[in-house]
């Protein structure tokens, strides 16, 4: 029988020192930083807030439009459909935006730090 | 039903367990193996994992059982739940990995440069652990009562012993192999059965005994009140969940902790669509079900009571196996993120302490479980959300986006939090055997609406007035959770991984 040692994490890299330490040393690196952290905290609570003004349309649309939420799709109240699962494409598609425009923060934020 | 049916899949799911567990054994070595599986698992393992661990008794037995009570009220669990994934995914998940701790106590540590701080949160953690532990244990013995007929106390000792004997082996290496795979056996243990009734009924036509918006136990509908506060609760509480957290660590950066929230994020939702199926159907063609306690069983009940024969025994075995996999994965879980925790601070940090604090993690709850009522499931592990909306999240927020967050702050919002919402909870449960919301006032049934913000507002309001306390680490600490890592290395392997 072979005994395969996992050997320590190589993650931390020795470039990835280098940069992020002269991120934290210069202050125009700091410059940087808190703008990266300034937009990323911007996009997380714009998409947090659009989920959430959907997820509070949803029940309002529900209470508001008569006759709505007892309508039936193949036998199921169009209420339950929406809630039971029109809800996760929402959250699905909240979160690949995000992802997305948090790389290319992330990725612009790279560009400044390493083209000074 | 068949008592040799739940046993039988009670033995097949603790075999499966143990034999993964096993198998994870063999390539668990070093300490940080044993903790976080040294930080290399692969995204769509560890989001299945992820999946398999969060995916509790809560949501295999509670959610259909809630559904079946109070219909679409109910839905917003699952919503809740799903969600709060998301809040992880958009304010915690990259900065927590990039942290670099193996724990939430390291995490504020490092943060707030704190050994206060540190001792604060690790009894947060455990408090919430153990809170968590036990509706699991209380889903074990009803489902071992309902298929079996045996004693209650069997099923939750059985959970017990099968996670001692998992992690004390493997760790978490071998966890999370077994969990990965209870995600996938959750799924199918829900999926198959349900399609296989519902191909049956539309095959017969049989006629529905209810309409589905009519609730049968007359029970009163939700107010506003109860579905946001209940919201605040299931989106602030995920992201204190320390057996949630401890998953991010085993990313290898900040990037794939990303990737792989997403990929959970589809899991929870295709899960979901089954309990809120079950629901669904047990209100128009088994309404009989809600009646006393039994509503929580409905998902095990379901199979036997509309196909019955060989064949309704078959799909009920399947789904007690699914329901076993859900208080094993859950509770090891909980079991591995506690004993990191308490072995760091307590016994050391070593392969030892860890193995000890495990069976210290797994056998408290049991003592509790023993000497509580199971409420509703669903209900009872919401609270325990509520509980962590109102401790750790705002500690955690703050400590990611806020430089002025101080360690006075931490402690003192913690503190509020926790008194309010314990408080809260404690005099919730006093107030009556039968206080499950009916009876009680709503803002003590679901206290996350008023106890979150307070905590939030004690934790700025202090951090402000001892401002001389913020970390000199404050600059260094904060570049570290933001700034991507390995600049360039990331993206290659962000392809090759395609």
């Amino acid at each position: 029988m072979t005994r395969v040692k996992v050997t320590a994490p190589r993650s931390e890299a020795k470039p990835v020192m280098d940069s992020r330490v002269a991120a934290e040393e210069s202050d125009v690196g700091q410059v940087f930083v808190r703008s990266l952290i300034r937009s990323q905290l911007r996009l997380s609570l714009v998409v947090a807030a659009g989920f959430l003004l959907i997820l509070l349309a949803f029940p309002l649309m529900l209470g508001l439009v008569p006759g709505l939420a007892e309508a039936t799709i193949a036998g199921i109240p169009f209420g339950w459909l929406l809630l039971g699962a029109g809800i996760y494409p929402v959250i699905g598609l909240s979160a690949w935006l995000y992802i997305r425009s948090a790389s290319r923060n992330e990725a612009r934020y790279r560009d400044l730090a390493e083209d000074r | 039903m068949n008592p040799v049916v739940g046993i039988a899949a009670l033995v097949g799911v603790s075999v499966a367990t143990a034999v993964i567990g096993f198998y994870g054994l063999r390539i668990s070595r070093t300490t940080g193996d044993f903790y976080v599986a040294s930080r290399t698992v692969r995204p769509w393992w560890n989001a299945s994992a992820i999946g398999g661990e969060y995916l509790s008794a809560a949501s295999f037995l509670g959610v259909a059982g809630l559904v079946l009570l109070s219909g679409t009220d109910a839905l917003w669990f699952p919503i809740g739940y799903t969600a709060g994934y998301l809040m992880l995914l958009l304010f915690v998940a990259a900065p927590l990995r990039r942290s670099g701790a193996y724990t939430l106590p390291d995490f504020t540590e490092v943060r707030l440069d704190s050994r206060a701080v540190r001792r604060v949160t690790s009894l947060v953690v455990v408090v919430v652990g153990w809170l968590y532990i036990v509706p699991q244990l209380h889903g074990a013995a009803l489902t071992i009562r309902i298929t079996t007929g045996l004693p209650s106390w069997v099923g939750s000792v059985a959970v017990v012993i099968v996670v001692c004997l998992t992690v004390v082996a493997g760790g978490m290496r071998s966890i999370t192999f077994v969990q990965a795979f209870q995600y996938w056996l959750k799924l199918t243990a829900l999926a198959v059965p349900i399609v296989f009734i519902a191909l049956v009924l539309a095959g017969n036509g049989t006629p529905a005994l209810a309409e589905a918006n009519t609730n049968p136990t007359g029970l009163a509908p939700n107010g506003p009140y109860q579905n946001i506060s209940l919201l605040v609760a299931l989106l602030f509480g995920t992201l204190g969940l320390p057996h949630v957290l401890v998953r991010f660590y085993t990313n290898p950066d900040g990037q794939s902790a990303r990737r792989t929230t997403l990929i959970v994020l589809g899991l929870l939702s295709v899960f979901y669509l089954f309990p809120t199926a079950y629901g669904l159907l047990g209100r128009m063609f088994a309404p009989g079900l809600a009646q006393g306690e039994r509503s929580d069983a409905l998902v095990l009940l379901l199979p036997g009571r509309l196909i019955g024969g060989p064949a309704g025994d078959m799909l009920s075995a399947l789904v007690v196996a699914g329901a076993f996999a859900a208080f094993l994965s859950t509770t090891s879980g909980l079991v591995v993120s506690l004993a990191g925790v308490i072995s760091q601070d307590v016994l050391g940090g070593s392969v030892r302490g860890f193995r000890l604090a495990a069976l210290i993690s797994a056998t408290v709850p049991l003592g509790f479980a023993f000497m509580t009522d199971s409420l509703a499931l669903a209900g009872s592990v919401g609270l325990v959300f509520a509980f962590t909306a109102s401790t750790i999240c705002p500690a955690l927020l703050l400590g990611i986006w806020w430089r002025g967050l101080t360690d006075a702050g931490a402690i003192a919002g913690m503190v509020t939090g926790g008194v309010l919402c314990g408080g809260a909870l404690v005099a919730g449960a006093l107030s009556g055997p039968a206080a499950s919301g009916a009876a009680m006032p709503q803002w003590l049934a679901q206290p996350a609406a008023w106890t979150v913000p307070a905590a939030f507002a004690v934790m700025v309001l202090v951090s402000r007035a001892t401002k001389g306390r913020v970390p000199r680490t404050l600059t260094k600490v904060m570049t570290r959770l933001h700034t991507p890592e390995r600049p360039l290395a990331t993206e290659r392997q962000g392809h090759s991984d395609r």
